[in-house]
């Protein structure tokens, strides 16, 4: 014997506020008992009934309507998804996805590091090859690059460099008072500022300033086809936009680390002076003591490494980015973090090596 | 008539994943081809491989009869010196005026011709694309159908045995899109040009194309010339093209 089957009479409004008080009644049917629809009092509807309805179609194979008007078949028909797509994604991370993505970040650091030391080997050979032959770069676009870098960074790091001078003077000033060696803030601040600070802050400072700037403009120029349009006139990309920008920042980082010494040890004197009582001329007798030539020449080489990483670094993201002008956005922000995760582990290394 | 590109058994697509499968087809000299098809059907993806920016994943390409290799730079080079590509977003450098964009080709291949020389040929394709007047100004401050002009006279500066279009037409009015193919013709039939043109503007393929390249289903639908595409009464091609399936087919290419 058949099951019984199952009738339901539609209201004659029967739209998104009746839909739930039938979908609970019809939730309670076993899946296989046959169902029938009757249209005959339905007068009006909307789209969410007829999302009822295909959910209907979907889900009790014994389905029948019955009178159904000619034009609400034409609207179900119009409306009919036609294949079952299952449930949506969920936009939100599930857990084992957050593992996942942390495992390929791993599996992704080994092709990154390859990318990036690539990069690294050619630009080395692209450089050296330009100065040889003088070929492969636009014509006094690294005078450009001089003028943008310098200009640009040379205000805020003087800024920069000032205000750590001044703010190592005041707090090492009251503990050196203490022991009654007020002298040494001499000796603490040029040391400090040769070695150390200056090449620190330039560096971090050009990735900011500098290296975002190249990021943006390279990852901006590859989403815009400029960096396949360079390539299919016969260029070197690689070469053509990191050789004048890697040769600037060369001859523009010995400019800003004198003038960031300079001004650095000037905020020391001027806070030594004003708060320790220290004349000028003492200060730079006592500095010369512990500070050397070889000092200034080893911040310099510091500073040069920093710069380097900057304008690789910079150009390593701008040159893999992706995902149009959300990937220049992404790409700027990792470039900076990058330079500045590298000047700081090379820092670290210069420690080792140089102390 | 001479062929210039042919590609025989070739898959394309992005790492394994391909895209088109088995093409074959040749590209002659002074002719104008337009690849066309479904959108993300893999038409640019077609156009990418034959300028060398992406390997095929199987198959192959002759240029002027010699095989492409995808690996070699010296390979890649001899392409290079002998196309001229137009991107779909015009590619000039944005931080050089539009003389420096169209002249920058000849500085980089070319940095000992004399400026005066340079002067004239870049002022030469300038004229011919209508844009002299506007030498000075930088890609910013131009139109989107004076950066395609200006983009076209930067690929035709070395005279280059072909130039391959990616969507010129798009995002140009009819009028200026009418201009470009217009232009496109007439660097055909004075210069001898040879043009491969992605594009799927009806009106501009009835204009230009001499064969069609119909791209749909993961291959190639049809090679031919375009004044015969008609005459198959392909329902895929009477659909893409807007024709009546019951059509005569009376019209001929102008």
């Amino acid at each position: 014997m058949g099951k019984n089957v199952k009738r339901i009479q539609l209201p004659r409004r029967f739209s998104i506020d009746e839909v739930p008080g039938l979908f609970d009644e019809i939730k309670g049917v076993q899946k296989d008992t046959p169902l029938e629809i009757d249209f005959r009092d339905m007068a009006d509807f909307d789209s969410s009934s007829i999302a009822f309805f295909n959910y209907l179609k979907k889900n009790y194979p014994h389905l029948t309507f019955t009178n159904v008007q000619p034009e609400l078949k034409k609207i179900l028909s119009l409306f009919s998804i036609g294949k079952d797509t299952g449930d949506p994604s969920d936009s939100r991370v599930s857990m084992a996805e957050r593992l996942q993505a942390v495992g390929g970040k791993v599996i992704k650091f080994e092709e990154i590091l390859k990318g990036f030391l690539v990069l690294l080997a050619d630009e080395i050979s692209y450089t050296f090859q330009y100065l040889l032959k003088r070929r492969g770069v636009y014509p006094g676009e690294i005078f450009n690059q001089i003028y943008f870098m310098g200009y640009n960074s040379f205000p805020i790091v003087s800024v920069i460099v000032f205000l750590i001078g001044v703010t190592i003077s005041i707090t090492s000033a009251e503990q050196l008072r203490d022991f009654g060696a007020d002298i040494y803030l001499a000796d603490l601040v040029g040391f400090g500022m040769v070695r150390e600070l200056v090449p620190l802050m330039t560096g971090i400072i050009l990735a900011g300033k500098v290296g975002a700037s190249i990021t943006a403009e390279i990852s901006s120029m590859k989403v815009l086809e400029e960096v396949d349009a360079l390539k299919t006139m016969g260029l070197i990309p690689e070469k053509f936009l990191m050789v004048p920008r890697l040769i600037a920042i060369s001859l523009v980082i010995p400019l800003l680390v004198v003038l960031a010494d300079l001004i650095g040890i000037f905020g020391g004197v001027l806070v030594a002076y004003i708060v320790s009582g220290i004349p000028p001329d003492l200060f730079f007798r006592e500095m010369f003591t512990v500070v050397g030539l070889s000092d200034f020449f080893i911040g310099l080489m510091k500073t040069l490494v920093f710069g380097w990483i900057v304008v690789i670094s910079s150009g390593f993201k701008g040159f893999s980015v992706e995902r149009g002008a959300v990937g220049v956005g992404i790409a700027t922000t990792e470039s900076v973090v990058l330079s500045i995760s590298l000047i700081i582990a090379s820092d670290c290394v210069f420690a080792l090596i140089l102390y | 008539m001479k062929e210039i590109v042919g590609v025989k058994n070739l898959h394309v697509g992005y790492g394994d994943y391909v895209v088109l499968k088995d093409l074959n087809f040749a590209i002659n000299l002074e002719e104008i081809t337009v690849i066309v098809g479904k959108s993300g059907c893999g038409k640019s993806t077609v156009l990418k491989s034959l300028i060398g920016l992406l390997p095929p994943i199987s198959g192959e390409i002759f240029f002027r009869g010699e095989k492409m290799d995808y690996l070699s730079e010296t390979s890649l080079q001899t392409l290079y010196k002998q196309i001229g590509v137009l991107y779909q977003n015009s590619a000039l450098l944005n931080s050089l005026t539009l003389y420096e964009n169209i002249a920058l080709p000849i500085k980089m291949r070319h940095p000992d011709l004399p400026a005066a020389i340079e002067r004239e040929m870049v002022n030469t394709r300038l004229s011919q694309v209508g844009l002299l007047e506007n030498r000075d100004k930088f890609p910013a401050e131009l139109s989107g159908g004076m950066k395609k002009r200006a983009a076209l006279a930067r690929a035709i500066i070395l005279d280059p045995a072909i130039i391959f279009c990616d969507e010129p037409s798009s995002g140009l009015d009819p009028i200026t899109a009418g201009g470009l193919d217009e232009l496109m013709l007439n660097l055909k039939e004075f210069f001898g040009l040879t043009f491969v043109v992605v594009t799927h503007e009806l009106r501009s393929i009835e204009k230009i194309a001499d064969n069609v390249l119909v791209l749909d289903n993961g291959g190639l639908h049809y090679f031919g010339p375009y004044r015969d595409l008609f005459t198959l009464k392909d329902r895929f091609i009477d659909t893409f093209f807007l024709k009546d399936i019951n059509d005569d087919y009376k019209r001929t290419k102008i």
